[in-house]
């Protein structure tokens, strides 16, 4: 991973996982930036037009599904790629993730290679 | 709107067919009353026919004989010749021909010319033996016979004319009459007749109408129950005997079988239920299977990757991250064992061990046991139990242990800096437990749900404070075994207050249910 590719917004409401994710997505050599709530969330991609946003589903004040549908009709934040990070396995959950408006979907536990690939894929 | 028949498809067939009958008889009945009338007329016509012969033919014999006298008389004063054997034999037998005839003319008489009839016999007896004498004495020179008696002959020509003509007048009356009665049987028959085939055309149309609009009817009924409304029944008070059967029958089994559809529907409804939860039930467990399984794995991999690193690795942060992944495998150890009791209960194979013990050391026990979890988030414990008046308790330890402890650990898993008060009391033959705590609370929309698996307050409180959303429905499943219940009252940041009532002698609580 090279430097200059932009910072990455996760967007984690669990301290645990954040903690983990940030040291991980870190070492990989990204930039981080963090939001607990999809409210600061949607604040963090209009300040700071992140490359790429990691997004839990399940937050506290506005949930992930809603944060990302009012992301995507914001004409200044409407292009910025969206990975969805959940523990909601099934198809279904998928797919509303996907209608929302994600382009991409992970569940946990996270299969790490696979996130940096699907990150590499969607980063210009 | 026409009057419904009510009369019986079996009765309509015996009426019909019985007037039928009935007008066939009257038909039979005039036409025999007819032919009758047309014998008698012919009858009567022979006998007057006869009678009018008959007296034609004594009246020649009348005439002959008395020429004969006549002639007899005149002979005897000229020739005085006697008369012969055989020509007095020959007379003899002519008056009794004329006897003869005038007792044929008397049998052919009636009531109405008797009278006329015995005249004629008067008179004519007389001449017979006037004439009968003058054959006898005709060879006895002495005698005198005066056999000039124009009086009786015309007497007796008279009184049979006479006798002639009633017969003809009684004969015309008796034919008017019996003309009259041809022609009223001919006119009854010919009514009786027509008549019958219309009250006939009636009858059967009718009954070919009302059975058809009952046949109607019935299928009508089954063509609406079969086309899907079940709730239709046919009218059973317009109809009676067979058919009313046969649509009292039909409404029976419609009924039955509405009730087996219904019975059907409802099964497949509460299975498509049953099969939603559980589908939502596996859904909710994979869920919060990989909640700390993400943290475990993560962890896990991230240290395997540091160790690699070049350079000292802090131990204390090695510390803390072996503590995190520590923490994760307890609480997914005690998810699985929730899943498993919940399960357990959910298909019945949870079963109660009676146990007789003082729950007031029960609940003290408890409250030590967790006593750390007071100091994490630094809450303080206000115990009100008094262990003289706590009865002893017939029910399952082991449950009621369960339910303290998983109250205990919300309460102290959801209050900071507050206090936390376990009471128990004993109230009409029930234990009353309630723990209250000063923490976040619960709006009414939240303490609806808050007895459902998987549900907590929020779908974000378990990430921030742990957790599987099953404690509380496990605690419910339970007080519900244990014969009593849970309820909760509670208010947004004012804390939450539990309390369970559970009988204190479970075994006289099932015998009293």
């Amino acid at each position: 991973m090279s430097e200059g590719q932009g910072v990455v917004l996760l967007v984690e409401d669990n301290e645990l996982n954040r903690d983990m994710l940030v040291r991980r997505l870190t070492r990989a050599g990204m930039a981080l930036i963090c939001a607990g709530d999809g409210e600061t969330a949607l604040q963090k991609m209009r300040d700071h037009k992140p490359a790429l946003v990691l997004m839990d589903m399940n937050l506290p004040v506005k949930d992930g599904w809603t944060a990302v549908r009012e992301a995507r009709a914001d004409m200044d934040i409407s292009d910025i790629p969206i990975i969805a990070l959940t523990a909601h396995a099934m198809d279904s959950d998928r797919n509303t993730a996907l209608d929302a408006g994600c382009d991409e979907y992970a569940t946990k536990p996270i299969d790490f290679p696979e996130l940096l690939d699907k990150i590499q894929r969607l980063i210009r | 709107m026409r009057r419904p028949s009510t009369v019986s498809l079996r009765a309509r067939l015996y009426l019909v067919s019985a007037a039928i009958l009935t007008l066939f008889a009257v038909n039979v009945g005039t036409h025999v009353w007819g032919s009758f009338a047309r014998s008698e007329s012919l009858v009567a016509y022979r006998d007057a026919v006869n009678a009018a012969q008959l007296t034609a033919d004594l009246e020649q014999s009348l005439d002959n004989q008395r020429q004969q006298v006549l002639v007899l008389a005149t002979l005897r004063e000229t020739t005085e010749e006697p008369l012969g054997d055989n020509e007095r034999l020959t007379a003899l037998k002519d008056l009794e021909i004329i006897t003869t005839r005038l007792r044929r003319l008397g049998g052919l008489g009636n009531d109405g010319s008797e009278d006329y009839y015995r005249r004629l016999h008067d008179s004519a007896t007389k001449l017979l033996i006037l004439w009968r004498s003058f054959y006898d004495s005709y060879n006895n020179a002495e005698a005198n016979l005066d056999v000039d008696s124009p009086r009786s002959y015309n007497d007796t020509q008279q009184r049979l004319q006479e006798l002639d003509q009633r017969q003809a007048y009684l004969a015309v009356q008796r034919s008017n009459a019996i003309d009259r009665t041809i022609s009223l049987t001919d006119r009854i028959t010919v009514i009786g007749f027509v008549s019958s085939i219309i009250i006939t055309m009636i009858l059967v149309i009718s009954l070919i109408r009302s059975t058809n609009a009952s046949l109607q009817r019935l299928k009508t009924g089954v063509e609406r129950f079969g086309s899907g409304d079940l709730t239709h029944r046919i009218d059973e008070s317009r109809d009676a005997g067979e058919i009313r059967d046969l649509a009292h029958t039909f409404n029976d089994m419609s009924g039955k079988l509405e009730h087996a559809i219904d019975e059907v529907q409802n099964a497949k409804a509460d299975a498509d239920a049953a099969n939603a939860a559980k589908s939502m039930f596996l859904a909710n467990v994979s869920h919060e299977l990989r909640t700390p399984l993400n943290a475990i794995i993560g962890y896990s991999e991230m240290l395997q990757d540091e160790i690699g690193d070049p350079g000292e690795l802090n131990r204390q942060q090695l510390h803390h991250d072996l503590g995190t992944i520590i923490l994760s495998g307890r609480q997914l150890l005690t998810l699985i064992n929730e899943i498993l009791d919940l399960s357990k209960i959910e298909t019945g194979k949870m079963q109660i061990s009676l146990d007789r013990f003082q729950p007031a050391a029960l609940i003290v026990q408890v409250c030590d046991a967790l006593s750390p979890l007071l100091s994490q988030k630094q809450n303080t414990l206000v115990l009100h139990i008094d262990s003289d008046t706590l009865p002893e308790m017939v029910t399952d330890q082991a449950k009621l242990q369960q339910i303290i402890t998983n109250l205990f650990s919300n309460a102290c898993k959801f209050t900071e800096n507050g206090t936390i008060s376990v009471s128990a009391t004993e109230e009409s033959n029930e234990l009353v437990v309630v723990v209250a705590d000063t923490g976040i609370g619960m709006s009414a929309d939240q303490q609806n749900r808050v007895f459902e698996a998987f549900v907590q307050a929020e779908a974000s409180t378990s990430v921030e404070y742990g957790g599987t959303g099953l404690g509380l429905a496990i605690v419910s499943e339970f007080c519900e075994m244990l014969g009593g219940q849970i309820t909760v009252d509670s208010a947004v940041n004012e804390g939450s207050r539990f309390t369970v009532r559970l009988p204190l002698d479970l075994t006289s609580n099932r015998a009293g249910a």
